[in-house]
């Protein structure tokens, strides 16, 4: 037992303690701060024993106990226990032996006496104390923390990092993410191992020996247990060597890298070609909704939704490149001029929902209070729209173009075999005849993990520019 | 000023003016579009007719146009539509010859006063069984017709008459509120009509029945309230009009259409321009393009339908247990669904099928895996709003199960956002079926599907482009009309997310 004194000497003191406290909320935390201070408790804890021997608590709470039975507030209570405990019977039609109703109401009222007594040794200041509120208790002491700093080093370094409360939001995403993409890894490979197919035996022929097979298998570790091969997979995911591929023999790690920076410029290209667009013509149509222009834009953007990627692009061949001849029909690393069909075709469908998705934004801001009272102080609309509208419509929006980003890295794939680009897509589709597992694995899991960075960029550049957000987790 | 104000205003909410100035656009659309297509460029010629076709359609759009001033000024001079003014739509009524689906549309409109539900799935029965005798009658230039051919188009015919017929009858006899006791008659024999795609057929049937039988006023009410509110919408109406076409068409389609002509190589017409013969020329096999795509229909609505029905169940479970018991069990399931919703749906359903092979089962599962998070989320959203109302409340005061509540009390009434929701995701569906076929993933290649159709066409892009057009076009309607219903139904059943 400890006398809790309000007053610290010092700011330092009460600095680990609250973040403690904070986290000691939450389960994984409290597991993890406990695990890491180990070193600690071993000497903290014969302090708590010595401590807790001194029985300061216990006497008093005797003692209070005594007064509650001495001035007959206890009789009182377990009177009014029978009484309710019989009414209870009456009204289920119960039999109630007098001997049952003494037990149920002395128990009941026991627990009263243990809460009241408890309440009043609290307003006291005097509490039962469990090891790790005493453990919480130490951090305030400067001497204890002096002590420990060295042992402990990491246990105060999480403190000292999870006391804001954006950089623990910006490492809890984090963590997260990481589950996410080592879930996703497994996953993939998982659906890959399941696969009834026999690489060696689509890439050998049927005519190859068991022998031949069974070297395939061993080369490639195929032979081996799931766990190692997953092992193998994921540790071969995360140190950029995924070994090479079934067929071809080349570096898979390598001719990934090398196919990423098209499809990543491709699919950027799209982004900025959609936000350029789309934005302003979801503005436009919000603030004159069904007029002429708003049923025209919004006509127009909903075939953008429905029309087939891999369609438009053939389309976009015939006229532009067979028949007028403004464009090379296939993409070629030396024109950049190739780069404007798949762009466009890529960037189609995501200008279609992000146009439809400002629209709905912006009309469901327009009609807030806010926007009446800056119209009704006189400002003209131009004003409201860009100074209070826009932004407060934005933040919807830039979470969708997160969202759709990924779509768009998804179906880069049917694009890039339109257009004959050798990018991460079409490299992916190539590989799953055979199907080339590792291949597979790092193309699907790579991409994953450039959505998984991006929608995390996203979430923290949000937390940190939405006050709303910010407020939230100071609150928490 | 006051009566300029309430002119603007009566003609914004009068449906007939509305539909009037939207028909206008469309016909004259659809006619520059025929102007334009008319003339060959490179071979310095017209072509007849198509010239025919944007005549008829220019005539069309003219006479529209007279009759949105002839209804302006009617709503200004008398605040309403003179019987001599709706007498004008019967002429209207013949475009249907023409195809002009929006101006048949707006005619049955125009000249019924009273316009019950009732009266516009009748419309809309009758307009769409006579789309499906007009397609399927082009197999008569072909070299033979199926066996069933002549019956199936007499069933068409006199399913036609008897719709027509509803229609005078629903104008005569059937009120916003009921319909007399005998309506039950015709309303079973349009349930049984269903077997032929007709979804109109059955609306009406349902609805006449429901009325007829005056069983539950509130009920009726309701079904009209909603019905009235997705029939304003007239995109949405023609986006149901067109996936009924379909449907109807790709039902249908075993009787009137041979398969053979679809599948069979007939290499004395290899890639063939359209003709009366092949409406749609052929492709490098010699099949015939029009029955492939007629038939590709068929895959398209089941993959679609099939990969939004399985993951709207297996998500809307997972997200109704997920919202409604919370805390841990909330958490497993949300953060395992995170790990699928960070896989792009189109990569992920190419791993699975590189891992089990293309073919439609397959691929059926592959796009249902993938779309279960979004489901999930949008149930766990409604459920966690719905479990705190006092309907929950109560019925778990009364001692019902937890399955009880959530089956019978919190699921169906957060049923309207999920129908929402697979509605306007069907079109994604018969999208990626397509793409995946076109990348060799999909549907079989000897099955006549879009995507496969598409993949033929892209070969021969540059001397035979037809191939390529056509199919797309289909696949991009059939999107289009998706996405339309998806968005009319949620004006009428969710107005909150809009």
């Amino acid at each position: 037992m400890v006398i809790l004194k309000n007053r610290s000497t010092t700011k330092e003191h009460v600095f680990f303690f609250t973040v403690y406290q904070k986290l000691m909320h939450l389960r994984p935390y409290m597991l993890l701060l406990f695990l890491l201070s180990i070193l600690v408790h071993p000497f903290t804890y014969f302090l708590y024993r010595k401590r807790k021997n001194s029985h300061v608590y216990k006497q008093r709470f005797e003692q209070q106990c005594q007064h509650y039975k001495e001035n007959g507030s206890y009789t009182k209570w377990k009177c009014a226990f029978v009484e309710q405990e019989q009414a209870k019977a009456r009204f289920f039609g119960e039999q109630l032996s007098e001997q049952q109703l003494q037990t149920s109401a002395t128990s009941l009222a026991e627990a009263k006496l243990q809460r009241i007594v408890e309440k009043d040794l609290a307003n006291e200041g005097l509490y039962k104390q469990s090891y790790l509120q005493f453990f919480g208790q130490q951090l305030k002491k400067q001497s204890f923390i002096a002590i420990t700093f060295v042992p402990a080093i990491l246990f105060y370094v999480l403190l000292l990092l999870f006391a804001n409360p954006f950089l623990q939001y910006v490492i809890e995403r984090i963590l997260q993410s990481f589950i996410v993409i080592i879930g996703v890894a497994t996953l993939v490979f998982t659906i890959l191992y399941l696969s009834p197919f026999d690489p060696a035996r689509n890439l050998l022929g049927v005519e190859a020996t068991p022998a031949q097979v069974a070297n395939f298998n061993r080369i490639y570790g195929l032979d081996q247990p799931y766990l190692s091969q997953l092992w193998h997979a994921l540790s071969g995911l995360f140190t950029f060597d995924l070994g090479t591929s079934f067929a071809g023999k080349e570096d898979i790690t390598h001719s990934i890298a090398n196919k990423f920076p098209i499809t990543l410029e491709i699919a950027l290209l799209s982004l900025l070609m959609a936000i350029a667009i789309a934005i302003p013509v979801g503005i436009i149509s919000a603030v004159r909704p069904n007029s002429y222009l708003d049923y025209t834009f919004m006509f127009i953007a909903l075939i953008g939704l429905s029309i087939p990627s891999f369609w438009q692009g053939l389309l976009f061949i015939l006229t532009f490149a067979l028949k007028l001849q403004w464009f090379p029909a296939t993409y070629n690393p030396q024109n950049r001029l190739s780069l404007l069909m798949p762009v466009i075709v890529l960037g189609t469908s995501i200008t279609a929902s992000i146009a439809r998705m400002t629209r709905s934004s912006m009309l469901e801001v327009i009609h807030e209070d806010y926007i009446i009272t800056a119209k009704a102080k006189g400002l003209n609309e131009y004003k409201v729209i860009t100074k209070h509208a826009i932004r407060n419509a934005m933040i919807p929006i830039i979470t969708v173009i997160g969202l759709l980003f990924g779509g768009m890295l998804g179906g880069a794939s049917v694009t890039e075999k339109v257009f004959n680009i050798s990018g991460i897509g079409s490299y992916i589709v190539d590989k799953q005849f055979i199907p080339d597992i590792p291949a597979i694995l790092g193309g699907v899991v790579y991409i994953a993990i450039t959505i998984s960075i991006v929608n995390l960029l996203i979430d923290i550049l949000y937390a940190y520019f939405d006050p709303r957000i910010r407020s939230k987790m100071k609150k928490s | 000023m006051k009566t300029i104000v309430h002119v603007k205003l009566l003609l914004k909410i009068t449906q007939e003016y509305v539909n009037a100035h939207f028909t206008f656009v469309f016909s004259l659309l659809f006619s520059l579009l025929f102007l334009a297509y008319s003339y060959n460029f490179s071979s310095q010629s017209w072509r007849p007719i198509i010239l025919l076709f944007f005549f008829v359609y220019i005539i069309t759009t003219v006479y529209v146009g007279f009759l949105t001033l002839r209804i302006k000024s009617d709503l200004a001079k008398f605040g309403d539509i003179q019987k001599t003014t709706r007498l004008f739509g019967f002429p209207l009524l013949l475009t249907i010859a023409s195809g002009n689906i929006f101006s048949v549309s707006f005619a049955f409109m125009l000249v019924s006063k009273t316009k019950t539900a009732e009266y516009t799935f009748a419309a809309y029965a009758f307009i769409t069984q006579l789309f499906i005798i007009g397609i399927s009658a082009l197999n008569l230039f072909k070299s033979y017709v199926t066996d069933t051919f002549l019956v199936a188009m007499g069933l068409f015919l006199i399913l036609a008459i008897f719709y027509l017929a509803l229609l005078v009858l629903c104008t005569k006899f059937v009120t916003a509120k009921d319909a007399p006791k005998w309506m039950i008659v015709p309303g079973i024999l349009l349930v049984i009509a269903t077997f032929t795609g007709n979804l109109f057929a059955t609306l009406l049937g349902f609805s006449l029945i429901q009325k007829a039988r005056k069983t539950n006023p509130s009920a009726i009410e309701k079904w009209q309230k909603m019905w009235q509110k997705i029939l304003r919408n007239t995109m949405a109406v023609f986006g149901l009009f067109f996936i009924v076409f379909i449907f109807s068409l790709s039902v249908t389609s075993s009787w009137t259409f041979d398969y053979d002509f679809a599948t069979k190589n007939n290499y004395g017409a290899l890639l063939q321009t359209p003709s009366l013969e092949h409406p749609l020329g052929t492709d490098n096999y010699g099949r015939d393009l029009f029955s492939r795509i007629v038939f590709g229909a068929q895959i398209s609505l089941i993959v679609g339908f099939f990969s939004t029905i399985i993951p709207a169940l297996v998500g809307g479970a997972l997200g109704a247990f997920s919202g409604y018991y919370g805390k841990a069990t909330d958490n497993i399931i949300m953060r395992s669904l995170d790990i699928l919703y960070a896989i792009p749906g189109i990569l992920l359903a190419i791993a699975i099928i590189a891992a089990f092979g293309a073919n439609t089962i397959n691929l059926i599962i592959a796009l249902s895996v993938g779309a279960i998070p979004t489901y999930a989320r949008t149930m766990r959203a409604n459920v966690m709003q719905l479990s705190n109302y006092e309907f929950v409340e109560s019925a778990r005061a009364l001692g019902a199960s937890d399955a009880a509540i959530i089956f019978k009390h919190i699921v169906p009434n957060s049923l309207a956002p999920m129908i929402v929701k697979a509605t306007l995701t069907i079109g994604g569906a018969v999208i990626s079926t397509s793409s995946l076929s076109f990348l060799g993933l999909g549907i079989e290649p000897h099955i006549p599907e879009w995507g496969n159709i598409l993949k033929v066409g892209s070969t021969y892009l540059e001397t035979h482009s037809y191939v390529a057009i056509f199919p797309g076009l289909c696949i991009m309607l059939l999107v289009l009309s998706f996405n339309f219903l998806g968005d009319g139904l949620r004006d009428a059943l969710d107005p909150k997310t809009n």
